[in-house]
C-alpha cells in the first residue's frame, strides 16, 4: 500500500491575462484568478487511480502563500486524505532551487513517503525542474515526464515521453515520478468529495518549522535572478508573395534573409 | 444568508467547469434537437457522484419503510412527505447551484432533468407502495432511465384537473386508459411515465368532480403512443411531447399506492403538494439566467466599441447593467431566503411561492430581452446566446403554472380567500 505524495501549485489562470510585478518581476498573483494547476490535477489523479488500486495513501504538499488553500482543498476535495502546505511571507520569490529544497523538507514531514508525484512543469514558471531538483535532494531515483506510470510492489515502470521518443525506466521506491499532459483525464471532484474535503487535515508550516533558515530562502537569497521581461510581441501581418513565375525563389530568398534557411 | 459558503462555491466552480467542458461544447446540438440531454446528463450525474448520492439516499429510504411494514408499524406523515432525493441534509444548496449554472447554458437540460427527478421520481416516492418504489425509483433516480409526469391536456393547461378528459374505467382488478395529454417534458423519450387520469365510475358523476387517480406507464405499452419532440420557442433542449392512451390496460400494480382512496388525498392533492418546489425552483432557474445575462452583457459592454470608446462608458448601457444588478440582487435574495426557510424547516406559503415565482420569471425575461438588446445586432444572431437566453427565460413565465395563475394565488393569500 503506497503512501503518496502529491505536489500541487496554484497558478494564475492560464485562461486569464497573467502578469509580472514591474518592480521585480515576480508573479502579480492579483492581475489573474488562480487555480489548481492543471498538470497537477493529472498528478492528483494518477496517486488516486493507485490508491484505488493497491490502497494507501495520499498526501498533497504545496509550497505557495495562503490563498493556495483554495488549490489545496480542490486536490482534497478530488480525494486526497490530507495536505501540507508551507506558508511563509519569507518565500516570496523563491526560485526553483530554493522552492526545491522548502519542497524537500516538507516531503520529509510525511512520514514513510514511497512515491511523490509531480507534474513535470508549472504553466506559470515553466522550468520543469523541480521534480528533478527534488529528486537530488531527496537522494531517490527520478523518472521524469511520465506518460504511464505501473507500481508492482515497491517497483515503479514508467514510461517516459521526450521529443526523442519513449523510454522505459525502472526503479525502486521510493522515488520520485513527475507526469506529463498525457497521463490521464482528471476526474470532477464530487459533490461528496467536495463535502468531505472541509473535514480533511491540512498542517500549515513555515519555514522554521521546517529547520529551514530564512535568510536561505526569498527573492533577495535566490541563485537566479529575472533582469527583463516583457510581453510577446504582437503578431505582424505576414509578407505575400505573389507569384509570377519566380514564387519559388522569392520564397527561399525569404528564407534566406530571416536565416531559416 | 448573504453569500454562497465556501463548499458552494467549490461546488459552483465544479459545475462550472464541467459545464465549460462537457456542455457549451454540444450547446448547438442540444438547441438543434439533434442531442437529447440524456446522455450528458448521465455524464453530469456520474462525475459529481449525484448517481451514487442519489441511490444512498433511496436505499436509506426504502430500507427503513421495508423495516417499518415488516414491524407492521403505520408510516408518519413526515416521512410520506419526503421527497427529497438531493441536497437534503443542510446541503439544500447544492442543487439549487446545479439548477442555477445549467439554467445559464441549457435551460431545457435542467427542465428535463427536474421534470423526471422532481415530478416523475418524486411523485412515485410520495404515493407508490414499496413494491412499486422498488420497481421504478432505482434505475429513475440515476438518471438512467427517464421519467414523464402526464398532467397537461390539449384543453386543460392551468385548469389541469377541471378540464381533465382522460380517462380510466375499471376493467376486472385492473382499469383501462383513454385520452391524450400535451406539452409532457420527456415524452418522447421517456421510460417511465406518471398519467393522472379521473376515474369514470359509470354512475353519471360530471366529469369535472370526477376523482383523479395517478398510474404508472412503461414504454411501448400496448395502446400507448410517445410523439416525436414539438417545436417550441424555447427551451430546445428538452424534449417536449404528446402522449396518447388508446385502450391501454392498467393492472392495480399500476395504481399508483394501489388504493383508490389514497391517504394524501386523490390526485389533485399530489399535483398541488409539489407546487412550492416547483415555484420557488423557478427563483434558481431565473437567478441562472440573470447570472449568465450579466456576465455576457458586462463583459460585452466592455469590449465593444462605438465612437471610438467601450458602450459602457454610454448611459443608456449603464442603465442596463444597473437594472440587471437590482435584479439579480432582488431574486438572489428571494433564493437564499428559501434555502434558508427549507433548513430551517419553514417553507413558503403557496401564495409567497407563488409571488416568488411571477416576479423572478418576470424579471428574468426582461433581463435577457435588455441583454439581447445591449448586444444590439449580434444579440439577434445565435452565435452570442443571449437570444437563447431570452427564448429559454420566458418558458418561466408560463409553465409551473401561468403567472396570470401565481397573481391570483398571491391575491387569495393577502385576501385570505
Amino acid at each position: 500500500m503506497p503512501n503518496i505524495v502529491v505536489l500541487v501549485k496554484q497558478v494564475p489562470d492560464t485562461y486569464s491575462e497573467r502578469k509580472l510585478a514591474e518592480s521585480d518581476h515576480t508573479l502579480d498573483r492579483d492581475s489573474a484568478d488562480a487555480v489548481l494547476d492543471e498538470i497537477n490535477e493529472r498528478a492528483v489523479e494518477e496517486a488516486l487511480l493507485l490508491k484505488e488500486a493497491q490502497g494507501g495513501e495520499v498526501t498533497v504538499v504545496s509550497v505557495g502563500p495562503d490563498r493556495a488553500t483554495d488549490a489545496i482543498r480542490k486536490a482534497l476535495s478530488m480525494g486526497a486524505d490530507k495536505a501540507v502546505h508551507v506558508s511563509d511571507e519569507a518565500l516570496r520569490g523563491s526560485d526553483v532551487l530554493q522552492t526545491a529544497k522548502v519542497l524537500a523538507a516538507a516531503v520529509g514531514k510525511v512520514e514513510g513517503y514511497d512515491l511523490v508525484i509531480a507534474g513535470n512543469e508549472a504553466s506559470d514558471g515553466q522550468a520543469g525542474a523541480v521534480p528533478a531538483i527534488l529528486a537530488e535532494l531527496l537522494g531517490v531515483p527520478q523518472l521524469t515526464h511520465a506518460r504511464k506510470v505501473e507500481l508492482d510492489g515497491t517497483t515503479l515502470k514508467v514510461e517516459r515521453e521526450s521529443e526523442e521518443g519513449i523510454t522505459r525506466l525502472e526503479a525502486s521506491l521510493p522515488a520520485v515520478v513527475s507526469v506529463g499532459e498525457k497521463i490521464n483525464e482528471p476526474r470532477y471532484p464530487s459533490f461528496k468529495g467536495i463535502m468531505a474535503a472541509k473535514k480533511k487535515p491540512v498542517e500549515t508550516l513555515t519555514v522554521a518549522d521546517l529547520g529551514i533558515d530564512a535568510g536561505e530562502v526569498g527573492l533577495g537569497n535566490a541563485w537566479t535572478s529575472v533582469l527583463e521581461a516583457a510581453p510577446k510581441p504582437p503578431r505582424t501581418a505576414g509578407q505575400r508573395v505573389t507569384d509570377e513565375g519566380d514564387g519559388g525563389s522569392k520564397v527561399a530568398e525569404y528564407l534566406v534573409a530571416q536565416k531559416l534557411i | 444568508m448573504f453569500e454562497w459558503s465556501e463548499t458552494d462555491e467549490m461546488v459552483r466552480a465544479a459545475i462550472r467547469e464541467f459545464i465549460g467542458k462537457e456542455i457549451r461544447p454540444h450547446v448547438d446540438e442540444l438547441e438543434h434537437g439533434d442531442l437529447p440531454p440524456y446522455e450528458l446528463l448521465r455524464k453530469l450525474f456520474a462525475a459529481f457522484g449525484i448517481d451514487a448520492l442519489a441511490s444512498d439516499t433511496l436505499k436509506k429510504i426504502l430500507d427503513k419503510q421495508r423495516a417499518r411494514e415488516e414491524s407492521g408499524e403505520q408510516s408518519s406523515a413526515k416521512e410520506r412527505g419526503s421527497t427529497s432525493l438531493l441536497g437534503a441534509g443542510g446541503q439544500e444548496s447544492l442543487g439549487v447551484i446545479l439548477c442555477s449554472e445549467l439554467c445559464g447554458v441549457s435551460m431545457g437540460m435542467l427542465a428535463a432533468m427536474g421534470v423526471s427527478m422532481g415530478l416523475g421520481a418524486a411523485t412515485i416516492l410520495a404515493r407508490g407502495t414499496l413494491a412499486q418504489k422498488e420497481r421504478w425509483l432505482p434505475e429513475l433516480v440515476t438518471m438512467e432511465k427517464v421519467a414523464a409526469w402526464a398532467l397537461t391536456e390539449p384543453d386543460s393547461g392551468s385548469d389541469a384537473f377541471g378540464g381533465m378528459k382522460s380517462t380510466v374505467r375499471r376493467d376486472g382488478d385492473g382499469y383501462v386508459l383513454n385520452g391524450q395529454k400535451t406539452f409532457i417534458t420527456n415524452g418522447p423519450y421517456a421510460d417511465t411515465t406518471v398519467v393522472y387520469a379521473k376515474l369514470d365510475e359509470g354512475d353519471g358523476t360530471p366529469q369535472r368532480d370526477r376523482k383523479v387517480l395517478l398510474f404508472v406507464l412503461d414504454k411501448g405499452m400496448d395502446g400507448f403512443v410517445q410523439s416525436k419532440p414539438m417545436r417550441k420557442m424555447g427551451l430546445h433542449s428538452s424534449p417536449t411531447g404528446e402522449l396518447f392512451f388508446d385502450n391501454v390496460k392498467l393492472g392495480r400494480d399500476r395504481l399508483l399506492g394501489e388504493t383508490e382512496e389514497h391517504k394524501g388525498g386523490d390526485g389533485r392533492d399530489s399535483a398541488k403538494q409539489g407546487f412550492v418546489t416547483e415555484r420557488v425552483g423557478v427563483a434558481a432557474m431565473a437567478l441562472g439566467v440573470i447570472n449568465e445575462c450579466q456576465r455576457l452583457c458586462v463583459e460585452y459592454a466592455k469590449q465593444r466599441e462605438l465612437w471610438g470608446k467601450p458602450i459602457a462608458d454610454f448611459q443608456l448601457i449603464q442603465l442596463k447593467l444597473a437594472k440587471m444588478e437590482v435584479a439579480r440582487i432582488n431574486v438572489q435574495n428571494m433564493v437564499f431566503n428559501t434555502i434558508e426557510r427549507a433548513r430551517a424547516g419553514k417553507m413558503p406559503t403557496l401564495a409567497e411561492a407563488s409571488a416568488i415565482k411571477w416576479y423572478s420569471s418576470e424579471t428574468a425575461t426582461e433581463v435577457a430581452m435588455d441583454a439581447v438588446q445591449l448586444f444590439g445586432g449580434n444579440g439577434y444572431m445565435s452565435e452570442y446566446r443571449v437570444e437563447q437566453l431570452a427564448r429559454d427565460a420566458k418558458s418561466l413565465m408560463i409553465y409551473a403554472g401561468s403567472n396570470e395563475v401565481q397573481i391570483t394565488q398571491t391575491a387569495k393569500g393577502l385576501l385570505g380567500q
